[in-house]
């Protein structure tokens, strides 16, 4: 028993001496800790704003043309532009006169002839 | 460090941390991370096991700081807990595999002589094998009771045990150490006076 007891106090001896070693981290191991904090951390991470502020294609070109409001009146010129080339109003010139065709009633130069005259030319 | 992040408690610097304040993690490692890095040294046994388990645990925290809620809970207690869990996993992956006393560090004591600083060495190292022959449960009852003077009801915590069995481990695993440090009184610079 007494062989016990005095084992036990040698041991709460090396306890103690364990106890009063000087702590501390090798510094490689506190610098990979704070890498990683580093890492980790909410909001700390310099690559994720670049990766948030990327837009898509969409979007980008949407703001090259000036934004919202330049589409939308770009949109309401457009639809305008189309409902008049499909049913112009009656004040308009022909569409298809502007676009350099002709009506067939004045496709012939020579439509003032008539049959009679020319029938009287070729008896001549 | 400033004085003011050097007195906030534990549980104000992880939330400082969460927010962002770089300093706050300094702080932590500074505080917290040797208490693990001893822990995981005593029971791994191994120094590149010890500095594994430090810097997971470590990273878990910092991990868990958005979630963590002040008041609740010692980050200590929760760290050690994370700490000892890893030991576990690791131990029973590396089962069968040897251990490394050599890796154990000697402590730096220039005001002894040669003689005294080596038989301190040899003692410690003697002390590691020791803990190193117990059961993995017992181990790091001992080395959280005798070693970092924790209380039983946050041991019971950390080991997820009852207060009782904590007594338990700890009074069995002294016993043990002290039986096997015994075969080696001589050997260690004991007298038997």
């Amino acid at each position: 028993m007494a062989e016990t007891d005095k084992s036990l106090q040698e041991l709460d001896g090396l306890f103690a001496a364990a106890r009063s070693e000087p702590r501390a981290l090798p510094d490689h191991l506190s610098a990979a800790i704070l890498a990683d904090a580093a890492h980790v951390q909410p909001g700390g991470q310099p690559a994720a704003p670049a990766r948030a502020a990327r837009q898509p294609l969409w979007r980008q070109l949407a703001e090259a043309l000036g934004g919202w409001p330049a589409l939308g009146g770009l949109a309401a010129a457009s639809a305008a532009g189309l409902w008049i080339g499909l049913a112009p109003p009656a004040f308009m010139p022909d569409p298809a006169a502007l676009a350099g065709y002709e009506d067939s009633s004045t496709a012939f130069a020579d439509g003032s002839y008539d049959m009679a005259l020319m029938l009287s030319e070729d008896l001549q | 460090m400033n004085a003011a992040a050097e007195e906030a408690s534990d549980d104000a610097l992880l939330v400082l941390y969460a927010n962002g304040d770089s300093r706050a993690a300094a702080e932590l490692t500074a505080r917290l991370g040797p208490r693990v890095y001893g822990v995981a040294m005593r029971v791994m046994g191994i120094r590149a096991e010890a500095e594994d388990v430090t810097q997971e645990a470590m990273l878990r925290l910092w991990k868990m700081a958005p979630e963590w809620r002040p008041g609740e809970a010692q980050v200590s207690t929760w760290l050690y807990r994370v700490a000892m869990n890893l030991c576990i996993d690791r131990k029973r992956r590396a089962r069968g595999g040897h251990v490394d006393l050599d890796a154990v560090p000697e402590p730096p004591d220039p005001g002894r002589s040669a003689v005294e600083h080596l038989q301190d060495g040899a003692r410690q190292d003697a002390l590691q094998a020791a803990l190193m022959q117990l059961p993995e449960r017992q181990r790091q009852a001992v080395v959280l009771r005798h070693l970092e003077e924790l209380s039983n009801p946050e041991i019971a915590g950390i080991m997820d045990i009852s207060t009782e069995a904590v007594e338990s481990l700890t009074a069995r695993g002294k016993r043990a150490l002290a039986a096997a440090l015994a075969g080696r009184r001589e050997e260690l610079g004991y007298s038997d006076g």
